[in-house]
């Protein structure tokens, strides 16, 4: 059932976003013309046009960055807390396929909407020669790369995808806190929103405390000798330390707010 | 076996008691009147019926089973209000039907959609607003669910789009099931109706079949709720 469901989202919101895709790109390809042909032009109209089309472009990108988050909670509001959610609650799947659903449509939304926007900002770069200095690039990036010792190869490549998991899960967990609040807030039987909107920022002052005294608490403990600990860890160790902690607290932040709203989902749910 | 059950069921908005102790049955095979004035409880027992609602105590059962997943594929429910995603055109919402409900009759859907003429391409957003409604209670009907609820079916509809709704009911509903639908527009669904339940202030005040009121009363369904709940 999640399949079903993701193919409807995906359905629901790629006739929003496939769209604001054209526009970057037709923008992309606009501001390259411009570049080369408009702006500096002696007709001071066609000067203007150029200027505008990259205006243009720069609007698109914001555009697309905004819709790709705007999309995240309205789809969630409006397909399940609003009318929509008459009908979607009587599907037979679980809150947890309709969570699982919004949140992998958001992530994926999110990173395609970075790479188009690369993407774009490569297109109004690219100039005659263009393709032959990136290939220059990446040869000497990759004959760079053959010098290096396999240890250091291998943290590089273990760096990078820590680090793309760090912030795919702190996407998801990022928009966990919008659907935890709105799905609280949601439960309650007036002023919806209004709740909504004070129960993130609630949520925020917990999140920020709890860390907080977490951090003044660890400090103050002194972990490492209180355990009798003896650890000197190299710099690369360090790193990948530090990347596979922070990937830990996410995975917890994202946790907690996933019960949240599984349980007003489940237990408080207070359609109109 | 009842197709829904409901034994002291119990459910408050605050302070504000929603039901209180109610209970009832209704077997397959008969299509029931909910049947209470606004605010009665009508529209929440419907939403408890369709897990979209917690009970605060008591219990409530589909076909044997407590409201979940597995009971909404049973269930065909048509809400109150228009549930339908506007921006789907009614290609994409047969095709939405047809993936989550394995009873979804999707020859018949597209047989009623002809009827109204309205062309699979055409988008919900764009249709009016008696014919979206006409359009969700198509979708609702095409399925062989074993128990319908059908929340306030005519409200807010012209008398002629009503008799379309009643007569795409009768005309499709699977007769092993029950068919439950709430109104407080008595006139226009008792010729349709073989048993009424009143409902006032969260509590059943009558269960009956529609003959026995008309045998041992003496009066129509409408004269009797005009009895019961005159103000």
């Amino acid at each position: 059932m999640l399949r079903k469901l993701l193919k409807h989202e995906f359905r629901a919101t790629g006739r929003i976003m496939l769209p604001m895709y054209l526009v970057l790109l037709a923008t992309a390809v606009g501001s390259n013309l411009s570049g080369r042909w408009m702006i500096g032009s002696r007709f001071s109209a066609v000067s203007i046009l150029g200027v505008l089309i990259v205006t243009a472009f720069g609007f698109a990108i914001f555009g697309v960055l905004l819709m790709s988050f705007v999309l995240m909670i309205q789809r969630f509001y409006k397909n399940l807390l609003q009318d929509e959610g008459y009908l979607m609650f009587t599907l037979p799947v679980s809150v947890h396929q309709h969570i699982w659903s919004k949140l992998i449509v958001s992530a994926v939304w999110f990173i395609t909407t970075v790479l188009a926007v690369i993407g774009a900002s490569l297109i109004v770069a690219y100039q005659g020669g263009f393709l032959r200095e990136m290939l220059d690039f990446l040869r000497y990036f990759f004959q760079g790369l053959q010098k290096l010792k396999i240890t250091e190869a291998l943290n590089g490549t273990v760096y990078l995808v820590e680090l793309f998991i760090l912030v795919f899960l702190a996407m998801a967990a990022f928009s966990l806190q919008f659907y935890a609040a709105l799905a609280a807030g949601h439960s309650q039987p007036n002023h919806k929103m209004l709740w909504s909107v004070g129960c993130f920022f609630g949520f925020q002052a917990v999140l920020q405390f709890s860390g907080t005294m977490l951090l003044i608490g660890l400090t103050r403990l002194d972990l490492f000798r209180y355990l009798k600990f003896d650890w000197d860890p190299t710099p690369a160790v360090a790193i990948h330390v530090g990347l596979l902690m922070s990937i830990g607290c996410v995975v917890i932040y994202g946790a907690i707010f996933y019960a949240v709203t599984t349980f007003f989902l489940k237990r408080h749910l207070n359609l109109e | 076996m009842s197709v829904l059950e409901c034994k002291e069921l119990c459910k408050r908005y605050g302070r504000t008691a929603a039901l209180e102790g109610l209970s009832f049955t209704v077997e397959p095979g008969r299509i029931v009147g909910l049947l209470g004035p606004n605010g009665s409880g009508k529209t929440t027992l419907i939403k408890l019926a369709n897990g979209l609602l917690t009970p605060d105590a008591g219990y409530i059962s589909v076909c044997d089973m407590a409201p979940g997943r597995e009971s909404r594929s049973l269930v065909s429910y048509l809400p109150e209000r228009t549930a339908i995603p506007l921006w789907m055109s009614a290609a994409q919402l047969l095709d939405f039907y047809g993936d989550f409900y394995a009873d979804f009759r999707r020859d018949a859907a597209e047989e009623m959609l002809g009827h109204l003429n309205i062309h699979p391409r055409q988008v919900i957003k764009q249709m009016s607003k008696g014919t979206r409604e006409k359009v969700q209670l198509i979708m609702v009907m095409s399925r062989a669910a074993k128990l319908y609820l059908l929340d306030e079916p005519i409200g807010g509809v012209d008398p002629a789009t009503r008799d379309y709704i009643l007569s795409t009911i009768i005309g499709n509903y699977n007769p092993e099931a029950a068919v439950v639908i709430s109104t407080h527009l008595i006139a226009d669904v008792e010729k349709v109706l073989d048993e009424v339940i009143f409902i006032n202030q969260g509590q059943v005040m009558l269960q009956s079949s529609v003959d026995q009121i008309r045998e041992e009363k003496g009066m129509s369904v409408d004269a009797l709720f005009r009895e019961v709940f005159k103000c």
